[in-house]
């Protein structure tokens, strides 16, 4: 059997807000990234799949358990690791200590294999070398491998990540791509993030939230595939357009509903495609012109 | 170059390092001018004990002694007093143990107590109004999510958290509670355990609230409603020995009783993630 996780009518109400609703989802290994402005409701679907809140509707399964009844949620949080969007750190730990911290509370009781287990998962997100190293003092994209690591110990079947790579420097993001990718080839991994080109670089499948609800769910190829055509350099914005901004090279990139001729037509990349999707959402007016 | 050559038992016993130092020394040295016995330590290291030559091992030994943090005072204690290692640790990480705070409440304890002590009527008020509160704070302190960042990691874990909350308070108390006895013999006319009941009514009733709300706000509201009632009965009665008589001492019972029951019919609501918000 592989590893799976189902979500059918899942939602989520806090007071009167909606933050999730009706989602209905089947994840199988590999990596599926998380798009949607904030407040789309992308942290909310992360911490339902990851136990950390329970649905007001629906039902979830986590390899094929019921994460309501105590038992089976406690077994889902043995073969679940789990970064959420903000990690406090208590005052005064290393790297190492707050790592190990998490592996004692994840059952590695047994020292050498515990501490083992610890390096391991700083190697893998390169922080071997400033595992003494208290994390207040650390940089953010540190501090946030730090967090990281924690939620790799095990190797778990099940990865959920909130923003990986936010305040991640450019080679590190690569690093990380290169590990989750590794990963993913027999643990099921959803992130959600702002990037595009981390969903574009490492995921197969994409799924993009727009207030609570999923608006698009498939191949990252097929999403940028929608955006043929659409996509055109011009000397000046297009009036026409859903959105255009001024590139490094002077002239305006235009992204449009329509399909348009008589135009320079580029390449379109995830990020254009993303946004003619966002476009297109009733209700929503996306600035005429964004800031590049 | 000599036509003497080390036996094989000299040999060994270089490789495994369990020669003198002067035996080791004309070894090495015979070594490096004989490249017929360097080609037989070669032999001799893949021979031995492989635990000998676990050089995996004795890294890993090494970067424990560098990497693992040294256990902290509190984390001795709690060893020292029969806790497994890791629950010791558990337990430590509490900011509540992180010293400040024991501290704290200790000097202010100890603030009260000395006024107390020197007679001063308002002192024995002032001691009685602050003595059953500091362990309530105390444990409030050691769960709350603007205290214990790590929170939402640490709760999806399959760590059972109505354990690691009942094993944290339990050590609170086991700090904090003689604390409030100490200073409780130093105040005149009162018997030191009379200070206990309120102390250990007050952290139920904080356990049993942090189902609904947060555990410091519990404490707060613990605290005002704590310092009024000692204010009204300070501006009815003389004697603050009218609190700790045994009929109130009766009610401290029923309500810690009353109030651990609370928490332990409501411990599904420590279930998910956030159990405080």
């Amino acid at each position: 059997m592989t590893a799976s996780i189902s979500l059918r009518g899942a939602g989520r109400t806090f007071g009167a807000t909606r933050a999730l609703a009706d989602v209905d989802l089947d994840l199988e290994p590999g990596v599926i990234g998380l798009l949607g402005p904030n407040g789309a409701g992308k942290t909310t679907l992360l911490r339902l799949l990851a136990t950390a809140l329970p649905p007001t509707q629906g039902e979830i399964r986590v390899l094929g358990r019921d994460p309501e009844v105590p038992a089976e949620r406690t077994g889902i949080r043995r073969r679940l690791g789990y970064l959420p969007q903000e990690v406090g750190f208590p005052r005064g730990f290393t790297a190492f200590a707050f790592v190990d911290y998490i592996a004692l509370l994840k059952e590695w009781t047994e020292p050498a294999a515990r501490h083992a287990e610890v390096r391991r998962a700083l190697d893998q997100v390169g922080l071997s070398d400033v595992a003494t190293k208290r994390i207040r003092a650390m940089s953010g994209g540190q501090r946030r491998r730090v967090a990281l690591a924690q939620a790799l110990l095990g190797s778990p079947p099940v990865l959920i990540l909130d923003e990986p790579t936010s305040g991640v420097d450019p080679e590190q993001r690569v690093t990380l791509r290169t590990v989750l990718a590794e990963i993913a080839r027999t643990s099921i991994v959803v992130l959600s993030t702002h990037q595009t080109e981390d969903v574009a670089a490492l995921c197969e499948r994409v799924i993009v939230l727009d207030r609570g609800q999923v608006r698009y769910d498939g191949q990252v190829t097929e999403l940028v595939r929608q955006a043929a055509g659409r996509v055109w350099l011009a000397d000046q914005p297009d009036p026409a357009a859903t959105v255009s901004w001024r590139t490094g090279t002077g002239r305006y990139r235009n992204v449009a509903a329509h399909a348009r001729d008589g135009v320079e037509h580029v390449e379109p990349s995830l990020e254009d495609a993303y946004l003619l999707l966002r476009g297109e959402l009733p209700d929503s007016q996306p600035a005429k012109e964004v800031a590049s | 170059m000599t036509g003497w050559h080390a036996d094989d038992e000299t040999l060994r016993r270089y490789v495994e390092r369990i020669d003198s130092v002067a035996e080791g020394a004309s070894v090495e040295q015979h070594l490096l001018s004989c490249a017929q016995c360097r080609a037989r330590v070669n032999t001799a290291a893949t021979a031995v004990d492989p635990v000998v030559v676990d050089l995996a091992a004795v890294w890993n030994r090494t970067r424990d002694a560098v990497e693992v943090p040294r256990p902290s005072v509190s984390e001795r204690l709690l060893r020292a007093a029969g806790l497994p290692a890791h629950e010791a640790r558990l337990v430590a990480v509490a900011s509540a143990f992180r010293g400040v705070w024991l501290v704290g409440v200790a000097a202010v304890l100890a603030f009260a107590a000395l006024a107390a002590a020197v007679g001063h009527a308002r002192g024995l008020w002032f001691f009685l109004a602050v003595a059953p509160l500091a362990p309530c704070l105390v444990v409030a302190f050691s769960y709350d999510r603007r205290w214990d960042p790590a929170l939402e990691p640490e709760m999806v874990t399959p760590y059972p958290a109505l354990r690691l909350v009942l094993l944290r308070t339990i050590a609170v108390l086991a700090l904090a509670l003689p604390a409030v006895l100490l200073f409780g013999l130093v105040v005149p006319g009162q018997a030191p355990f009379a200070w206990l009941l309120p102390a250990i009514g007050f952290v139920a009733v904080v356990l049993a609230a942090s189902t609904w709300v947060s555990p410091l706000n519990a404490a707060m509201a613990v605290s005002a409603a704590w310092l009024m009632t000692v204010w009204l009965v300070a501006t009815r009665s003389a004697s603050p020995a009218a609190v700790l008589q045994a009929r109130s001492q009766v009610a401290f019972l029923v309500l810690a009783a009353a109030s651990f029951g609370i928490f332990l019919v409501r411990r599904r609501h420590l279930r998910q993630l956030r159990p405080w918000r």
